[in-house]
């Protein structure tokens, strides 16, 4: 991220011209490899850190849409009351919960399915294909088609499926809010899990998994002891960039649930969008934003670190 | 502790292709080394593969000490392979590497540590076992592959072009350690390699393979001096035996003007074909003094110390090549004419057409 821009110039340039010191050449050196990424910068600047900066100012006021004229200055107030806010506590849980549930349930997944894609069977490239379909599937379309066509109580197939078994008349929606949206959330993120995984797979050498059977291992003992191993790096990357999306989800809450019944299913982004867009307060929800800024990019930073330090000490290895 | 037997085993990869091992039968007695060797495409992988359970064996018969293994999966048939890779499990230290077959056979954990600290002293490993194998050496990984294979005491051992990754003074080195090791654990070992050096200087056998075919099996020193065919004789000796395609000419053949002598037995078995194809060593040809015998222009002179070789043309047949032992300080030079003698009793001939040695 930033610290790659401040890290000074690579000393690897050409030797210096006649006449300039090596440090001036070495610097323009340095600027004539970064000009081009310039626009980009300069873009990206505009459009994430000045919001940033915006909504950390935002975040030191009272300002209700719905009074106008109380805008005014208060420091950390805000702070205050969304740490003191058993709601907003909720809410972080559940937005806990649905990530990382929905992250290591799609992992768990797409492993199997991973597992049953790297062997040889027929009609093999159908039911790959199939079964990446959802992953193509755009969010909001997808949340659409669980909430009315699946799991509706009156015309959802899973009530016309489980019907025969006396589960006919499930509200899955009201009843089980929050594993409602995961479900929806998992059906499509494990395609991904798959990909990556059987990527994973298919890179293991053949001649490992032949030596362990000659060794005595069995197809479970080769799991644990090979395959496992080698596939963790693959699965701590799809981990981290499953959670990094998916604990900015949006669209799946906002169309199945609404966050409801009273907040038992919103995460935070959506709280934060129903607080200031519904409840007109930009000081609390700039506060909680800025919050949840924070603690996603710690996360994340220490996700990230994992995840290139296992692959950068593979790299190694081969 | 077993014997192995291949009975007219074949494997066919593409049905209707060529099989890549043809009905190899072979007999591997209790404690020997027999080596495999081919040119590359020979099948000799495949058939130790085979052996090892990790392709089917399409036809025939596989046993091991009289029991059928055809249908027995590679996990229970007690052998262990060193790969040309070495296939070392990458997550795990070496001394988890070498103790990985123990563990799968239910070892308890003090008897794995015992056999897998005396294997690592043998080897030369102690102080490597906490390291995990990218932080090794290609000659440790091969040490810590044959360390994997003989923790177990399996009742065979199979291995791969197992030095093929090793510069050419290590390949000396563990050339002898590998056979010195396997005399002293005295475990039926089937070795595959395309070096001929290597094959006779490990294998009590060597086994001779061509496109799947088995062409000799036999001692080394029998394989030098009773190659069965042409191939066999150009393959095995380096540099390789020069082979000759000459005219009969009464009771022998025409080489370079004079005539070579045949035995009465080669004769017969000759009848009356045209043409014999001619073998003779580059040790069995000799430098005249005085220039006499065949006459051939030198190309390229090697001297290696001991001796020299001397690659020349015939002189009158410049399509035909010979290569020439002769002593270690040697005066000629590049483009001289020398005169050659060849010694008829170390003769080797061959059927023209089929590449058979005629005669016993
Ligand atoms: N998986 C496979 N599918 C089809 N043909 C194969 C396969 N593996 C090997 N072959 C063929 O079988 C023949 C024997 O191969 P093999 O690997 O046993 O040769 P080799 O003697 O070990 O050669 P090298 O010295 O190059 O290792 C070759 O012609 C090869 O093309
Ligand atoms: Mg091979």
């Amino acid at each position: 991220m930033t610290s790659t821009l401040e890290r000074p110039p690579a000393p690897s340039g050409p030797p210096p011209a006649p006449g300039q010191t090596p440090t001036r050449s070495a610097r323009a050196e340095g600027w004539v490899r970064r000009a081009p990424l310039l626009p980009a910068l300069v873009f990206t600047i505009i459009v994430t850190q000045i919001p940033f900066l915006l909504t950390i100012f935002y975040s030191l006021q009272s300002w209700n849409l719905v009074r106008p004229g109380s805008q005014q200055f208060v420091w950390f107030d805000n702070y205050v009351s969304v740490f003191q806010d058993s709601q907003f506590r909720g809410v972080a849980l559940n937005t806990v919960i649905m990530t990382l549930g929905s992250v290591l349930i799609a992992v768990v997944l797409g492993l199997v399915l991973a597992l049953l894609l790297n062997r040889h069977f027929i009609g093999r490239g159908i039911v790959r294909t199939l079964l990446v379909t959802p992953f193509l599937i755009t969010p909001v379309a997808a949340a659409l088609l669980w909430k009315t066509t699946l799991l509706d109580p009156t015309y959802g197939l899973i009530n016309f499926v489980l019907s025969p078994f006396g589960v006919g008349e499930e509200a899955w929606i009201s009843d089980f809010p929050l594993a409602s949206v995961m479900v929806a959330l998992i059906w499509q993120w494990t395609p991904f899990m798959m990909l990556l995984l059987l990527a994973g797979l298919q890179s293991m050498p053949t001649d490992q998994i032949e030596a362990a059977r000659m060794d005595g291992a069995g197809a479970w003992a080769i799991f644990r002891e090979l395959t496992l191993p080698h596939l963790r790096r693959f699965i701590e990357l799809g981990t981290v960039l499953g959670a990094i999306y998916l604990v900015n989800t949006f669209d799946a809450v906002y169309m199945i649930t609404q966050g409801g019944p009273g907040t038992a299913s919103a995460n935070l982004p959506f709280y934060i969008y129903q607080r200031a867009f519904l409840g007109f307060d930009i000081g609390q929800s700039a506060a909680m934003g800025v919050v949840v800024v924070v603690m996603t990019i710690i996360v994340a930073t220490f996700a990230l670190r994992l995840v290139f330090r296992s692959f950068g000490a593979a790299e190694g290895s081969n | 502790m077993a014997e192995v037997v291949f009975d007219e085993a074949s494997r066919i990869y593409t049905p209707g292709a060529t099989p890549a091992v043809d009905k190899l039968s072979l007999t591997v007695n209790d404690g020997e080394l027999v080596v495999l060797v081919g040119p590359s495409g020979s099948g000799k992988s495949t058939a130790l593969r085979m052996l090892a359970g990790l392709e089917p064996i399409d036809a025939g018969h596989l046993r091991i000490d009289g029991r059928d293994v055809v249908d027995v999966a590679s996990k229970d048939r007690d052998i262990a392979m060193v790969f040309q890779s070495y296939a070392l499990y990458p997550s795990k230290t070496v001394r988890d590497n070498m103790a990985f077959p123990l563990k799968m056979r239910g070892m308890d954990k003090a008897e794995q540590t015992k056999r897998v600290n005396e294997a690592a002293e043998i080897l030369g490993l102690t102080e490597y076992l906490d390291r995990k194998p990218k932080a090794l050496s290609g000659g440790q990984r091969q040490r810590v592959a044959m360390g994997r294979a003989i923790v177990r005491e399996p009742r065979v051992f199979l291995m791969d072009e197992p030095l093929s990754n090793l510069d050419a003074k290590m390949r000396v080195q563990t050339r002898a350690q590998i056979a010195g090791l396997q005399n002293r654990l005295d475990v039926t070992t089937v070795y595959v390699t395309h070096d001929q050096v290597e094959a006779m200087t490990m294998g009590d056998r060597v086994a001779v393979l061509r496109d799947g075919k088995l062409q000799q099996y036999a001692t080394p020193s029998e394989l030098y001096d009773r190659p069965v065919n042409a191939f066999v004789a150009g393959f095995i000796g380096s540099p390789a035996m020069n082979l000759m395609d000459l005219r009969r000419s009464g009771d022998g053949v025409s080489l370079g003007g004079s005539t070579v002598p045949l035995t009465r037995e080669v004769a017969d078995a000759a009848g009356s074909a045209e043409t014999v194809t001619v073998g003779v060593r580059p040790e069995d040809l000799s430098l005249t003094s005085d220039g006499d015998g065949i006459k051939a222009v030198v190309d390229v002179v090697e001297e290696l110390g001991s001796e020299s070789y001397l690659y020349a043309h015939m002189a009158e047949h410049p399509d035909t090549t010979l290569v020439v032992r002769g002593p270690g300080r040697t005066s000629v030079r590049y483009g001289e004419t020398i005169g050659v003698r060849v010694d008829p009793d170390a003769i080797h001939a061959f059927d023209a057409s089929s590449g058979e040695r005629l005669a016993a």
